[in-house]
């Protein structure tokens, strides 16, 4: 027998990032394919025909899994009885703009969609934030939704982390499927810190540390975690425009990792409410090491942490701490 | 033990549809979940950055299935091995221009891409040809790809097909999954004809029936659910300003998929391909027909009653593509 039907809202849904979105949706990548789905879709008037125009696409391409389609500007209509939301409307970052500009405008978007996820979504809606200031904006949300979990309110880090096994796969010309565990720390901004100290390739003779195979330790230390760090500015600088299509992806990794499991012996990084582990600041929207079970995201606690990496995670908790401050400011 | 990859190509790679396509290719939806793939995408010179842009973002997206990408603006590179080749590659239809406007521009560069992928591509190579005209596009491919065998080289008419079965699902109200069997008959123009004479509805706990008397509304049947679907694509651009990629690159998708994976029983899908001369339409141009697919081959659904009303509007599309082929013939001179 067939499951019941999921319901999906992607918000910005007619922009670059939500156009990439919605068809993985749609074909099960975020929810498995026996997973039918209802896509809620929201953005803002002047985006109504192009709106339409997605809602019209998705008509057409006939998709097996999608049971229905909500297509509205009103962001109450786009909340009610949603089970997952994906927050990717926002202003998005373009070439030589930093993420700090565009948090004014963004904040405020995300007061007022707390309030109306908290009044309309379904119980136990799990919320994943991707527009820039990723944590900030997650963390706004959550504070003015107070009656959701805050558990279930994160943010996409997992765009880095894929990012981080990309560029491990091809400095050691190995799948990328054989690379797991590293982390991305902190803010999904040019502070994150993306650590392999923990991390393993998968070789014929078992799983290694990617620190002996790589045997780089100042590109580890160096190029690596600059690379990480700026790759959507490299993005946009190649393609002029946001990376949506592996965002897209990222955030349906997050998703369904979270709602389904993390593989054994494997973590994913993901944006998620502090509890002060590894002494970074309680209070904000901080990315971890996390196993998910039973829909539900753990911090893996224990792993060692050098004084190189204590001085990347402080540093970024620290920039988590100023654009909490500078939010609150902007409300004010 | 994990099975071989499949070397796919897309041509066009860093535009619109090529980057709503490559994702649902890495993530496998044209070959299945279990189907590793290495990505073969070519643009033009003037592409090049954005083209490394897409080929960077699928390394980010650290998809388990995807291999390797090959991302080049040479089209001998391209074309090497591939045993798929998804040909996108061509001037977009933006609004107020009709489709024979591009033609010119986009024959000479399928007669170019003939040559690069009868050279280089492997044997049995699928092709299926996106761009538009696709038709013609597809029908020049094969003029010039002349070792590549003529059932091999096919163009998307799934697209509208997919857009009549949601059309149908939206007017009944039930899910398209439900809807099957419609044929998109000849060219993927506004002279295509979207046929539900031998199109089934299956409403929950019912069985089977056909549509046209589900939908009881012949004269929308005849009139108007035939030129939404026509004119779907123009639609699209009007609410979007640009062409429909998403669909387009799940009807892609689909289309390969049926081709190599086979329809399911009791299902055809709406293939352009060579004609043989069924149903009366002549043979020399490629065709959207009804097909079934079985260990990567398709075959012409046969046998299907053709009453007057569709007899002309066939014929009609026929004829465009035959005027089409005279045009492509006369840009090549």
């Amino acid at each position: 027998m067939a499951k019941e039907p999921v319901r999906v809202l992607v918000t910005g849904a007619a922009g670059q990032i939500g156009y990439a979105l919605v068809p993985m949706i749609a074909r099960g990548v975020m929810l498995g394919a026996d997973q039918p789905v209802i896509l809620h879709m929201l953005d803002i008037p002047p985006a109504a025909e192009a709106l339409n125009g997605v809602k019209m696409e998705l008509v057409d391409a006939a998709f097996p899994l999608l049971k229905g389609v909500v297509a509205t500007t009103d962001v109450v209509e786009a909340c009610t009885g949603v089970n997952v939301a994906v927050m990717v409307g926002g202003f998005p970052r373009k070439e030589g703009m930093e993420r700090k500009d565009v948090m004014s405008k963004n904040v405020s978007i995300y007061k007022s969609q707390a309030s109306a996820l908290e009044q309309h979504a379904a119980p136990n809606c799990k919320v994943l934030v991707v527009a820039n200031p990723a944590n900030t904006n997650a963390l706004i949300l959550k504070e003015f939704a107070p009656s959701i979990p805050a558990k279930n309110i994160t943010c996409l880090t997992r765009l880095d982390h894929n990012r981080a096994l990309g560029q491990i796969s091809e400095k050691l010309n190995v799948q990328v499927s054989d690379v797991k565990n590293v982390i991305i720390w902190g803010n999904h901004s040019s502070s994150q810190y993306p650590d392999v100290n923990h991390a393993t390739v998968m070789t014929p003779s078992g799983e290694k540390p990617v620190r002996e195979l790589v045997k780089d330790d100042a590109w580890l230390n160096g190029e690596f975690i600059t690379t990480v760090q700026q790759r959507g500015a490299a993005i946009i600088k190649a393609r002029k425009l946001s990376s949506a299509l592996s965002a897209a992806s990222a955030a349906c990794d997050h998703i369904r990792d979270w709602v389904l499991g993390t593989p054994e012996g494997t973590w994913v990084s993901m944006g998620v409410y502090s509890d002060g582990s590894y002494n970074a600041p309680a209070g904000v929207i901080y990315s971890f090491p996390v196993t998910c079970k039973n829909g539900e995201w753990t911090i893996v606690q224990g792993l060692a942490i050098d004084e190189f990496s204590r001085k990347k995670l402080d540093l970024t908790g620290q920039e988590l701490t100023e654009e909490k401050e500078l939010a609150y400011s902007c409300l004010s």
